[in-house]
């Protein structure tokens, strides 16, 4: 037990500490402050640079559990001036309830997960997103990998939810009808794994023959079985690595999930089973009463409840200040993405990761990677950014990824990237997941911190969200209708030449072929219109059947993918969008004719 | 299904390399077309501007107009026509997989294939322009048929980078639909069209035209809100100094054409690095037998009248090829580019020659007064001056067929300092 004398000795001796860390480094202008081992830190700096070194420099500090950073930048002013408003917005919702069970705050994989999950549960369960799709930040701009965990530090939450994750994924994407395949990722070690000022004599036997054996150790340890492999072999299974490779570990149960298309899959069935979800819908407050929860306010309305879990990814702080709840603060960590053209794909046949040391939690991860549908990608970087929805992708990003990934597999030309991205990971100073109930604020549930691996580790942090949900009071009674299976309709393509024929027989618009370079046929878009979750903007029906994601990038099915929203939703063709609401294609008709 | 010759793409190239084949004595019912759109005439029906035929037809058609020349010639005969047809796949026995709405699948036998696919437009992410993804950003081609076909306006404070012929065409456009055209930025030192689309479709217009500029990001959430542009120096590298921003709701794209050739390299078929689409002989054959190719898909031609005449070659190629009437040289005598040639079409000859030979070729700087040189074993085949050449526009040489019957060794085509 910990007294409340010992807890303030405590909380002194840390505020002492931070003041002594600040003036340091030149900045005793900054103001600090301590309660229940979170510090919080208050003033001005002239860089984003600094406002991020400060916040890890305090949380080096034994005994401190979280950052709450509000050093601002002087002068620094976002240009994001298209903030939408409610009037602008489509609205084809339908109002927001008076009152539900569980609120849920952010549309994401972790977000879907748990609503997925509470669906199970005789609950009323509602989903509120920002944007006008699910999977609209960090999901759908990261590497798709399905990670073992075994580069995760020990003793994390983010290690021990991703072993207990990973093996779960098959049954989950069996159950929900998801691209999901199983690799492997081989962990290359070449003659720059070492850093150069090591003589090359010593460097290379060491990383030839002793670091892979520590690698395969690791790889025990997170439940994967390990086969080293040498030079020669490595070579023969991937004939275009470069010939700086000097062995590799290969880990068999690495594996890749269509991240957005997960997200979809699971936000249908949790459609599917009672759970509602409200897009293009913002949260503004929270109404708390006696510490606890009450209601949940949003540009569409209030929703009182008892219970509201905040799955708001890079927003997850700004959410939990609006409760009166925050205990940390989200610096985002851009991520940015180079995709090939699906052509290339003979160049790699296995997730390739370059080791490289020593390693730091900015430069892990990443490498010359495979989507599920086999699109060779290059990255993410790691770019720490002041704005919550840059996902710019800077030249200067483009060169130092070129530059990092270029070298592992040196003959695949940069010429034929189709496309970059960039996601924003919602990155904590503590660099753990956040999982649990505010100790501020009842019925406040966090999920923050979500960064990799936590598309992975989606399925453990959903269940021991459940877990505080029981422990906080809610009763979680198993509803008899529930259907865990979801089937994704039809994709063309991936048939055989019986099943086609079949397919068009049924319905002949799957005949008529409108993505030329995936071959996207136009029953597909318009059963991704007419789905649970229906597709209403142009990006959303790429993300469902891949119609603009080829080598075109919608130069020609652009101009009929919206013709046929425009048709089946019964709207102008100029009131398509793009990605919702303040992002039309068009901004009017051509001048009209003269009339005869 | 069976069928002597099999066209893929029904576009300019399609369709006149289709009745000339039928010219040469292919009979209509062994001739197939196949088109992916739902219409005959590829791009050129959202071309309404004029400039088409003036060498063909002698006179100054649209886009719709000239295609509907072929459609109307096509209509007369038999030749089978299926159109909202997707080829998917093609084998190296000659059989081509597609599907439409009507047959389902189609599996057709071909003796010969006439590859006409075209081209499609680079990208934004091809030319690696950084900044963010909003709506706004189109390519050319692509707000071209957004404006003349379907009747919708993309934007209304305009950028334009590149200034290829379908941007300057364009910015003249959205002029003429009361957008504002802020600018086109163009990387290259020279404008990238045609000097008659500079000087019709911006000068007319008073629309700035800013060389040795490109844009060094894209700015907007949702929208575009606006690009950075900039100077760039001679290695083409942008000017930090020099960063402008520059407020608009639309980037459009006109950087350059690239040879649809995804389906001639299922049936490996050999590319040019260079142009990109498929290495021709002087009956556009490729290098599979029985398989030519015209139009776009084997080099970005400037103006239809020349894929017109291309095709009508390639159509007589894949008839000759099927009644074996050519008489292959001993040995093959290569086409090769000299100085100031980025590239030559075509690349080699196979055969004793029947006709004259059209050669065609693109430059690689701006030069003037020059020379134009075909030579092949020291000896100089023809000479031609010329007052300026400039890569964006395309240089055709006649080649009287007497002089090159007796050639062995390789033509040479180069560009000299008159």
């Amino acid at each position: 037990m910990v007294s409340d004398i010992d807890m303030d000795i405590e909380t002194e001796k840390i505020e002492s500490d931070v003041r002594a860390i600040l003036k340091n480094r030149g900045y005793s202008h900054i103001v600090s402050s301590v309660d229940r081992g979170i510090v919080t830190l208050v003033g001005s700096v002239t860089s984003w640079d600094e406002v991020v070194t400060l916040g890890y420099a305090v949380i080096q500090h034994q005994g401190i559990t979280g950052i709450i950073n509000n050093i601002t930048v002087a002068g620094h002013d976002s240009y994001r001036s298209n903030i939408i408003h409610l009037e602008e917005k489509i609205s084809t919702a339908e109002p927001l309830p008076d009152r539900a069970d569980v609120v849920i705050i952010g549309g994401g994989v972790i977000g879907c997960f748990i609503a997925r999950q509470l669906s199970r549960y005789d609950l009323t369960v509602i989903l509120l997103e920002k944007e006008s799709d699910v999977a609209c930040g960090a999901t759908k701009a990261n590497n798709a990998q399905v990670h073992t965990g075994m580069g995760e530090k020990s003793g994390t939450k983010k290690k021990a939810l991703c072993i207990q994750s990973w093996p779960r994924y098959e049954k989950i994407t069996d159950e929900l009808d998801v691209p999901y395949k199983k690799t492997g990722l081989l962990v290359v070690v070449t003659e720059d794994t070492l850093p150069s000022k090591i003589p090359s004599f010593i460097s290379n036997p060491v990383s030839k023959y002793v670091l892979p054996y520590f690698i395969a150790r690791e790889g025990k340890k997170v439940g994967d079985t390990p086969r080293i492999i040498n030079r020669k072999a490595l070579l023969e299974m991937e004939p275009h690595l470069t010939s700086r490779a000097l062995a590799a570990v290969f880990m068999p149960q690495y594996a890749v999930v269509c991240p957005y298309s997960l997200t979809i899959a699971l936000a249908e069935n949790a459609l599917m089973n009672g759970v509602k979800i409200f897009l293009e819908t913002e949260v503004t407050d929270i109404s708390v009463e006696d510490g606890n929860v009450t209601a949940v306010i949003t540009d569409r309305g209030t929703v009182h409840t008892r219970y509201i879990i905040n799955a708001a990814g890079v927003h997850a702080d700004t959410v939990a200040d609006y409760a009166g709840a925050r205990e940390y603060t989200i610096h985002p960590r851009k991520g940015a993405i180079l995709l090939f053209d699906a052509k290339m794909k003979e160049y790699v046949s296995h997730q390739l990761s370059e080791l490289q040391l020593p390693q730091t939690e900015h430069t892990k991860g990443g490498g010359v990677l495979l989507t599920p549908e086999g699109n060779i990608t290059w990255g993410p970087s790691a770019v720490e950014v002041p704005d919550k929805e840059d996902t710019s992708v800077t030249a200067e990003e483009i060169e130092a990824i070129t530059e990092k990934y270029q070298k592992l597999v040196p003959d695949l030309p940069r010429s034929a990237v189709i496309t970059y991205f960039a996601g924003c990971r919602a990155a904590t100073y503590s660099e753990d997941f956040v999982i649990k109930a505010s100790s501020m604020v009842k019925g406040f549930i966090h999920t923050a911190g979500i960064q990799s691996p936590g598309l992975t580790a989606a399925p453990a942090i959903t269940d021991t969200v459940l877990d505080i949900l029981r422990e906080e009071g809610l009763t979680l009674k198993e509803q008899k209708q529930f259907c865990a299976q979801r089937k994704n309709p039809p994709r063309f393509s991936a048939l055989s030449v019986e099943e086609k024929e079949e397919l068009i027989e049924t319905d002949s618009r799957y005949g008529r072929v409108v993505c030329r370079c995936e071959h996207v046929t136009e029953k597909e878009i318009i059963d991704a219109i007419h789905a649970p979750l229906p597709a209403l903007t142009v990006d959303a029906i790429k993300r469902r059947t891949r119609a603009g994601m080829g080598r075109c990038q919608g130069g020609f099915c652009g101009s009929r993918v919206a013709a046929i929203l425009a048709r089946e939703l019964h709207i102008p063709l100029e009131t398509v969008t793009k990605k919702g609401t303040g992002s039309p294609l068009f901004t009017s008709r051509t001048k009209p004719g003269v009339e005869q | 299904m069976k069928a002597r010759i099999v066209v893929i793409g029904g576009g300019p190239a399609g369709l006149a390399a289709a009745l000339s084949a039928r010219q040469a004595g292919i009979p209509d019912t062994d001739i197939v077309i196949i088109e992916r759109d739902m219409e005959l005439g590829g791009i050129l029906p959202q071309c309404i501007h004029h400039g088409f035929g003036n060498f063909i037809f002698g006179e100054m058609l649209t886009g719709p107009e000239y295609a509907q020349r072929f459609i109307d010639e096509i209509k007369k005969t038999d030749i089978q026509i299926f159109l909202n047809t997707m080829v998917l796949d093609i084998t190296t026995e000659k059989r081509i997989h597609a599907v439409n709405s009507t047959d389902g699948l189609l599996c057709i036998q071909a003796e010969s294939i006439i590859l006409a696919m075209g081209c499609r437009e680079r990208t934004r992410s091809q030319i690696l322009i950084p900044g963010e993804r909003p709506a706004g950003i189109y390519t050319a081609g692509t707000v071209q048929r957004y404006i003349n076909m379907d009747g919708v306006m993309p934007g209304k404070d305009i950028v334009i980078l590149g200034s290829g012929d379908v941007g300057l065409i364009m910015a003249r456009r959205f002029t003429l639909e009361g957008s504002r055209v802020k600018g086109v930025y163009e990387i290259m030192p020279h404008p990238g069209g045609l000097t008659r689309n500079v000087v019709q479709c911006l000068e007319d217009y008073d629309i700035p035209l800013y060389l040795s500029h490109t844009v060094t990001s894209i700015r907007g959430t949702y929208r575009v809100e606006g690009v950075t542009v900039a100077r760039v120096d001679e290695q083409l590298h942008p000017l930090k100094e020099t960063e402008e921003f520059i407020s608009c709701d639309t980037l459009i794209l006109s950087v350059g054409l690239i040879p649809e050739n995804e389906l001639s390299q299922k049936v490996q078929v050999i590319l040019d690095p260079v142009t990109g689409g498929p290495v021709v002989d002087e009956w556009m054959q490729t290098s599979v037998p029985g398989i030519c190719a015209c139009g776009n898909v084997v080099h970005v031609h400037d103006l239809a009248d020349d894929v017109t005449e291309a095709a009508r070659i390639a159509g007589k190629g894949a008839a000759y090829y099927l009644s074996d009437t050519l008489q292959k040289k001993s040995t093959p005598v290569s086409v090769t580019p000299g100085r100031n040639v980025r590239y030559v079409v075509p690349h080699l000859i196979r055969h004793h020659l029947l006709e004259d030979l059209t050669i065609y070729f693109r430059v690689c700087t701006i030069e003037k007064p020059v020379k134009i040189r075909i030579s092949s074993d020291n000896t100089i085949l023809l000479e031609k001056t010329k007052r300026i050449v400039k890569p964006p526009e395309m240089v055709k040489i006649r080649l009287p067929a007497e002089e090159l019957q007796s050639v062995k060794k390789n033509i040479t085509v180069e560009v000299v300092p008159q």
